[in-house]
């Protein structure tokens, strides 16, 4: 029997949280190396290591932090992409979600570990003497967790009066992001639904024109020469496939600091993309944690895929033979370990 | 290695070839300075080749397995990528079917695209097919700008003009409808063999015809010439000696195999044909490897050597040898691409495979007229505006007048409220049409909007359904019936196929004017008095109208013209030429057939059927020249029978609902189906049928229809035909016993 033919998928920023806390610790090990050589370059900037960071008790001011929580996050994913047993497990291709498709550069193989964390740590610093605007998060599904058409309509509508933008495409939630003036609009404005509309904390404007003077800065900052081929396909925020064989590098650069920075990040479309050009037997979220299941539960349904039609009818596969092996699920981990 | 499994022996010579670096010499010697291009795109165009491939090679695998319904491919074509890489996705692409790598590698312009996936469902019939809805393997796709083709030879060629034809048009309108970009051109891609089809002449003629007049006809035809239709080869030069000179053409020719020579040529095509906005026809020569389709043993009229000969030559490996002579990849790389190429397709087709099929008829007929663009249709125009628009006329508008002059008011009005309405034909601008139907629409509208048509109705109806394609709503017309029958398959194949393989994503509005049927006085004859509609009659989605006077004709052509802007239905509407100028029904100068022009809102639903006279003792059904009789005829078969008859004017011969004609019928036991078409095939045969299985009682039912003849000359031409007095006693007939 071959292997089994996964595509992993790397979270964004919000994934390391007091939940995930000592997610290093317990799962970090495969990493440690990489590990040690990030923590002496923190030391040597004078930020607190990701050893440490991760063995505090969590503060959201200081592990939401942008210096901090980019650089743990990608370190969690790393450490469990190592984790997953390629003797068994054939990784077809690489995706991620907003700070995620960092990861997957590095992952990939279009950065080196250090380079990953290089881009990382650059974008995640970016901000911080101040963030530029911020995110809203918001649902469009029903509770069936199929879209429901008039609420995007309507609440499209609402971002577009407020001023503000459509920052990610996450599957069932938009994310939203702008200056906080129109963020507080949209706080008002949009219908209650539990606990939404949710702002996202120590979260910026990502993925929106107001990211503009940011990529510009990166662009100054981040050298095309740290970039290669990837050596497993890379699926970007819009869907776009980069192959192993015929990615143009200078152009891989420009969409990471320029468009992906400055432009709608569309999660949904590039878990549609992977699934349908890799057809995987499974797909694999990289911890930390893994709040961002639901949204590619949520893609999938949307996309029908395998029939899976509903939150009840994902939830059915996952409890029987899952087909989103989360590894920030104790239970799920061990099956690609 | 077998004669008859070419796909193995390609296959394998692939990599046997790129690791012992066995390369085809170049065919031609462009150097990659003069491409323009880079390794990055090289290597891409490169993939898209090897992913077309192994879709191919895997479509046969999966057609042994029953799970692929087509295996018609693009080996041998590969080259076609480097047109999906020069072709902005904006420029409109009516592909032939061996377009598998200009597909691929088109979506590599629209992120998020899913092409093997998409092509994995075509393949495997799915009802989840992007394209068709697992109606037809086709080449397509919305978000490409790939409206789809299916078995298409040569019949995709006339629309692709007309589509050309209808960019700077719609630009010059300023038409809001208009989805192509303004410096937008078209391709049109077909085989060697094709260029030999009467449909892809009338095409390269409209255009050529076109382009000598001034006209703008941004299109470059795509001949991809393997030398062979199906067993049968082209003729050494032939291509290039056709089209080389071939007047308003510029002529290209580039080495199919070499995706640099490719390159240089697309973009010279693609520069030319955008700048000058006149039609490129670029030759691009290649091979054709395993067959006309997998069901085509080729050594039945090739000899092995001749077959290893153009597989000696597989662009694969053309595109390899410039790969490695510009080390822009090694072998073990290439090799390592095309198995994880094959690992991929295969995953992906064999996910698709399992995706669900159409397995009921409602569910095929789904998207028979679908249209996923509905449109509300613009709001009527004021009486200032109309005032203005027929100046002097106006006047007269309110004066009874015959169904020539009735229609010519109507279009006349509904070009002023259809801004992106077109009327052309034969004769249709300057005359104002043989009968004068079109009369004043030139001088009025202008030669962008009423125009004359070269003496060609393929080219009538295919550019009716290229305007189409752009947001125009095409009033064309036919001549005469007669002269609609050459040119049936745009209708039968093109034009009422759309929505039905496109899951109503594309659609092609029109309005098609045919004057026809017979009875004309004093001019009797075959190809002027055509009576039969029997092409219209199972033509699904297809509207089918025959007003029988201008008050109807009126209304009838305003519903056509607003369900083809609102709904993107066809209608093709039939004028009976005897009726357009007849003024009076039973005695001369009763003005009885004329008509005051019917308020401009005024229309007649699609279906909707008129009574005359509410007696039960007959019922006489009909339409067209059949009614004005059956009127005729009433006045006596009442005055003989001494009992009143009711006689019913279909007006629209499609989409006749038969439970409302029977409630129209009511008691009256008898029911006479008057048609002066012919008897074999005619409407009346169909309605005949469907009343006797959908009546509840015993209904005496007889059709009284034209003989199964042509027309003779003079006055022997209406003697085949049913007239007042064999109506007369054939209702007698009926009612008395």
């Amino acid at each position: 029997m071959g292997k089994i033919r996964i595509v992993v998928i790397c979270p964004g920023r919000g994934t390391y949280t007091r939940e995930t806390s000592g997610y290093l610790k317990a799962n970090g090990a495969p990493a440690q190396s990489h590990t040690t050589w990030m923590d002496e370059q923190r030391k040597a900037a004078g930020l607190q290591t990701l050893t440490e960071l991760d063995s505090q008790p969590f503060k959201t001011k200081i592990h939401m932090a942008g210096e901090h929580a980019s650089a743990l996050i990608y370190t969690c994913s790393l450490a469990d992409f190592l984790s997953i047993d390629q003797s068994k497990y054939e990784i077809a291709a690489v995706t991620g979600n907003s700070m995620g498709w960092y990861s997957a550069l590095a992952l990939g193989g279009s950065l080196s570990v250090e380079n990953g964390y290089n881009l990382i740590q650059t974008m995640g610093s970016m901000m911080a003497g101040g963030t530029i605007g911020g995110q809203i998060i918001y649902p469009i599904v029903d509770e069936k967790w199929q879209i429901d058409e008039s609420k995007k309509n309507m609440v499209t509508a609402e971002i577009e009066k407020a001023g503000s933008y459509v920052s990610i495409y996450l599957g069932g939630y938009l994310v939203i992001g702008g200056e906080q003036s129109s963020l507080d609009k949209l706080l008002k404005s949009l219908p209650a639904h539990g606990k939404y509309p949710l702002q996202l904390p120590y979260h910026a404007a990502f993925h929106t024109p107001l990211m503009e003077s940011v990529s510009k800065k990166a662009k100054a900052m981040i050298s095309e020469s740290m970039f290669q081929k990837p050596s497993v396909p890379l699926v970007d925020g819009r869907g776009h496939i980069w192959s192993p064989f015929s990615t143009d590098t200078a152009k891989l650069v420009d969409y990471t600091l320029n468009h992906q920075v400055t432009k709608t990040y569309d999660f949904t479309a590039s878990v549609s993309a992977a699934i349908k050009e890799f057809c995987p037997d499974k797909m694999v979220l990289l911890g930390p944690g893994n709040t961002l299941g639901g949204a590619v539960g949520q893609i999938l349904i949307e996309n029908n895929w395998l029939d899976i039609d509903s939150k009840k009818s994902f939830s059915k596969r996952q409890e029987s033979e899952p087909y989103l092996i989360s590894m920030g699920m104790e239970k799920q981990r061990k099956m690609v370990c | 290695m077998s004669i008859f499994n070419r796909e193995d022996a390609i296959d394998k010579n692939f990599t046997a070839r790129v690791k012992s670096g066995t390369l085809p010499p170049p065919q031609s010697a462009t150097a990659i300075s003069e491409a323009d291009t880079n390794p990055a795109e090289l290597i891409g165009l490169f993939e898209s080749q090897v992913f077309s491939r192994h879709m191919d090679l895997r479509a046969r695998l999966m057609k042994e397995e029953g799970k692929c319904f087509y295996t018609i491919g693009s080996s041998g074509h590969e080259g076609n990528a480097v047109f999906g890489n020069v072709f902005p996705f904006t420029d409109m692409a009516f592909l032939h079917y061996r377009s598998g790598a200009f597909f691929i590698e088109r979506s590599r312009q629209v992120p998020g695209s899913s092409p093997l996936y998409d092509l994995g469902l075509s393949f495997t019939a799915s009802e989840e097919d992007t394209v068709s809805g697992g109606r037809h393997k086709v080449i397509g796709s919305k978000e490409l700008n790939i409206p789809p083709q299916t078995s298409t030879v040569a019949s995709h060629i006339p629309k692709a003009v007309g589509a050309a034809l209808s960019i700077d048009r719609a630009k010059d309108l300023d038409i809001p409808e208009r989805n192509l970009k303004d410096d937008s051109i078209i391709l049109c891609s077909f085989g060697d063999a094709s260029v030999n089809h009467a449909a892809a002449l009338s095409g390269f003629n409209t255009a050529g015809w076109a382009v000598k007049q001034g006209g703008h006809v941004p299109i470059v035809f795509i001949c991809e010439d393997n030398n062979f239709g199906i067993s049968v080869p082209t003729p050494d030069g032939w291509i290039r000696d056709s089209f080389s000179s071939k007047s308003g053409f510029e002529y290209i020719a580039c080495d199919g195999l070499n995706i640099l020579d490719l390159i240089k040529a697309s973009k010279e095509a693609e520069a030319f044909c955008r700048k000058n906005r006149t039609p490129v026809f670029l030759h691009m020569k290649t091979v054709r490897l395993m067959g006309h389709a997998g069901s085509d043993i080729e050594a039945g009229y090739r000899s092995q050597k001749e077959i290893e000969k153009s597989e000696f030559h597989d662009p694969l490996l053309h595109s390899v040898r410039i790969l490695l002579e510009n080390r822009f990849l090694s072998a073990e790389e290439i090799v390592k691409l095309y198995e994880n190429a094959r690992s991929n397709v295969k995953h992906v087709c064999e996910s698709a495979a399992l995706r669900p099929k159409l397995d009921s008829a409602e569910k095929v007929m789904e998207s028979l007229t679908a249209n996923l663009d509905r449109r509300s249709a613009p709001k009527l125009r004021s009486k200032k505006d109309r005032e203005s628009a027929f100046g002097k006329e106006f006047k007269r508008l309110s004066k009874p007048q015959h169904m020539a002059k009735l229609i010519n008011y109507t279009l006349k009005d509904l070009m002023l409220r259809y801004p992106n309405t077109l009327v052309f034909g034969e004769d249709v601008a300057q005359k104002g049409g043989v009968y004068h139907v079109t009369a004043d629409l030139y001088s009025q509208f202008g030669v962008r909007r009423a125009f004359n048509s070269p003496l060609d109705e393929t080219s009538i109806i295919g550019s009716a359904v290229g305007f189409a394609h752009n947001g125009f709503v095409p009033i064309p017309e036919i001549q005469f019936l007669s002269y609609f029958h050459n040119a049936e398959d745009q209708l039968r194949g093109e034009a009422s196929t759309l929505p039905f393989f496109s899951e109503g994503q594309y659609t092609n509005p029109m309005v098609l004017r045919i004057p026809g049927l017979a009875y004309q006085k004093g001019f009797g004859g075959h190809f002027h008095n055509d009576n039969s509609l029997a092409v219209f009659r199972d033509l699904p989605g297809i509207i089918l109208a025959c007003p029988s006077n201008g008050l109807d004709a009126a209304r009838m052509l305003r519903t056509a013209v607003r369900v083809a802007y609102e709904n993107g239905r066809v209608t093709v509407f039939i004028e009976p030429i005897a009726l357009y100028m007849t003024k009076d029904l039973h005695a001369s100068k009763d003005g009885k057939w004329n008509f005051e022009y019917p308020d401009p809102k005024e229309e007649i639903p699609v279906g909707d059927f008129g009574t005359y006279g509410n007696g039960k003792a007959l019922t006489i059904i009909t339409y067209g020249n059949g009614l004005y009789l059956s009127l005729q005829a009433q006045k006596e078969i009442e005055k003989k029978l001494k009992k009143k008859i009711k006689v019913i004017d279909l007006r629209w011969l499609s989409d006749i609902h038969v439970p409302k004609l029977l409630k129209a019928v009511g008691t009256c036991k008898h029911v006479l189906i008057v048609d002066e078409c012919r008897r074999s095939g005619c409407h009346g045969e169909g309605l005949f049928i469907r009343l006797t299985e959908a009546s509840t009682k015993p209904l005496n039912i007889k059709l009284h229809a034209a003989e199964d003849s042509f027309i003779p000359l003079g006055k022997a031409a209406t003697v085949t035909l049913p007239s007042k007095e064999s109506i007369t006693k054939n209702a007698l007939e009926m009612v008395n016993g």
